[in-house]
């Protein structure tokens, strides 16, 4: 990711320097800069990181095999030799200036900690809840995270918070609140360690969570409330946009977030939820509306990530509200209608993005 | 990761003995289960005969895990249980061998006979039937599952369908119980300690 756009950047101040825009010396300056800053992702700590998952799968249908031949003591040594062992190759690679593999070290650690775990639970067939066993994990792994400051082990930590929420719900017919105590200290730990794909992966997490609600709230049918909620983050992420530009950069993403999750819990409204031909004219009419005013929003304030989202969006909905009437008692003309009505929004748009991006807005 | 050079060896020996201890803790509780709790043995009742083995271990049914109370005879504690929450089961042996559940209830019962055991566990389902009109709770002890060496569980699972098992059961004072091995044909089957 970081290369691309070292290498962009580059090629960009060969052009700067030979229109003259840049000296010499500050192509120079600038080259040095961008090439020493950074984490650079290269092959061999991505390799690391592979390596360190498969080692965990590995270690987990060890266990999981109940190999009778190596006594259980044994099993346990020998896991917990590597959870130490991990942590040892660790500070070493840490020594020697190898960050990302020592990450990657931290990680196996945690993957054998988890397969400790089970293999506890299989010696004494604790049975009780498989999640009480992914809770201990996450706890242990969160605070190897937080302590080592390793995104890796964190970014681990959210997937395995995920996994104890959706082991809980599964067993149970209840929303699992709980889930934001684990999900809030991931997120808080991603934004100490500035860590951006960690706090998209934090955005994605309670996005599907908003949206599990609606299938588990009010005997699974309060899709009306995950819309409500979308629409509400979107508007404050713009709000905060507006007052506050500074902090644009945490604004926009959200936005894209929240448009998603809007967007589902008015599909769901629509075409799962099987409501009369009236309402379901009614909740087109505002997804599309809504749809036509982020892509509009999304121009004029550069939000690639948003308008990419509504753009496909508007292509299910369409063809989803195509699905169901043509044929039904709706009949074509009115998806004809619909669809007339919101080109002509769409041309509208169109018309203030030309206006604006002649002021410097984002091409389409 | 970053983390300061004089707090790198600290921090990562910490971290390492943290995990190592809530293992050690993990360990420690069930060993002290096993040891200290009262051990009784409680006829198995295999769930479905043909689908007992899922993966690498057995699925355990009990006599006392679904529990069956006539709306007459229900007390306001069995009417106070709730789906997904704890409930404590009062066993009391019956004369012919075996245990039945006596009391049900949300806490841990005040008084208990001296043959009694109290077995604490998680109400899975709750459901009211016709005719008679009664309440029936599922409810899980964490003793359904006994793990087995992969490839033996066909032979154990032949024995269980044509003879009588018994699951031998550790349980502690505050009623958490801990499965510690099988009666199988007479023939007691356990772990050996770990240590």
């Amino acid at each position: 990711m970081w290369s691309l756009y070292k290498k962009r950047l580059l090629r960009d101040l060969d052009r700067w320097q030979s229109n003259g825009w840049v000296s010499e010396q500050g192509r120079v300056a600038i080259a040095d800069e961008i090439l020493s800053s950074g984490r650079s992702l290269n092959l061999a700590s991505a390799l690391g990181i592979l390596a360190s998952v498969l080692f965990g799968f590995a270690a987990i249908s060890f266990v999981a095999a109940h190999w009778d031949d190596m006594p259980r003591l044994a099993r346990l040594l020998l896991l917990l030799t590597c959870v130490w062992a991990g942590y040892g190759a660790a500070g070493w690679l840490e020594r020697r200036g190898h960050s990302m593999l020592a990450d990657a070290a931290v990680l196996f650690s945690s993957g054998m900690f988890g397969a400790s775990i089970m293999l506890v639970s299989q010696m004494y067939h604790i049975a009780g809840d498989p999640a009480d066993g992914v809770l201990l994990w996450w706890i242990g792994t969160f605070v190897a995270g937080a302590t080592l400051r390793s995104n890796p082990t964190l970014a681990l930590t959210l997937i395995l918070v995920c996994t104890w929420s959706f082991l809980k719900t599964s067993t149970s017919s209840y929303v699992h609140w709980p889930f934001l105590i684990g999900w809030g200290l991931v997120t808080v730990a991603f934004a100490w360690q500035r860590w951006w794909p960690g706090l998209h992966l934090s955005a994605l997490a309670l996005s599907l969570f908003i949206i599990s609600l609606g299938y588990q709230l009010g005997s699974g049918h309060s899709h009306d409330l995950v819309a409500v909620i979308g629409v509400l983050a979107a508007v404050g992420a713009v709000a905060v946009e507006k007052f506050r530009p500074d902090l644009d950069h945490v604004a926009a993403p959200l936005f894209a977030y929240a448009v998603a999750v809007a967007f589902e819990g008015l599909f769901v409204l629509q075409f799962f939820e099987n409501p009369v031909s009236g309402r379901l004219i009614i909740l087109a009419v505002v997804t599309l509306v809504l749809l036509v005013a982020v892509i509009a929003y999304a121009m004029s304030a550069g939000n690639r990530g948003a308008l990419w989202i509504a753009y496909i969006a508007f292509s299910i909905e369409v063809l989803a509200l195509y699905g169901v009437t043509v044929g039904s008692i709706l009949g074509t003309s009115v998806f004809f209608l619909i669809a007339a009505l919101i080109v002509a929004a769409l041309s509208y748009a169109a018309l203030q993005l030309a206006r604006r991006s002649s002021n410097g807005g984002l091409p389409a | 990761m970053i983390v300061d050079r004089k707090w790198l060896w600290p921090l990562l020996g910490g971290v390492a003995l943290l995990q190592s201890a809530a293992l050690f803790d993990m360990i420690y509780e069930r060993h002290r289960l096993l040891k200290t709790g009262r051990e009784i043995t409680l006829a198995v009742r295999p769930l479905d005969p043909r689908d007992i083995f899922r993966g690498d271990y057995v699925t355990l049914g009990y006599d006392v895990s679904t529990i069956t109370k006539p709306d007459a005879e229900m007390d306001q504690e069995y009417k106070d249980v709730a789906v997904d929450g704890n409930v404590y089961v009062t066993l009391s042996p019956k004369p012919e061998g075996g245990w039945t559940a006596s009391h049900v209830g949300r806490v841990y019962p005040a008084h208990i006979d001296p043959g009694e055991i109290v077995l604490k566990g998680r109400v899975l389902t709750s459901w009211k039937s016709e005719n008679p009109a009664s309440t029936t709770l599922s409810v899980r002890y964490g003793i359904e599952q006994y793990f087995v060496p992969e490839g033996t569980g066909r032979a154990l699972e032949a024995k269980v369908r044509d003879h009588k098992i018994e699951a031998i059961v550790a349980v502690s004072s505050d009623g958490t119980s801990a499965l510690k091995g099988l009666v199988v044909d007479g023939e007691r089957h356990e772990d050996p300690p770990l240590l």
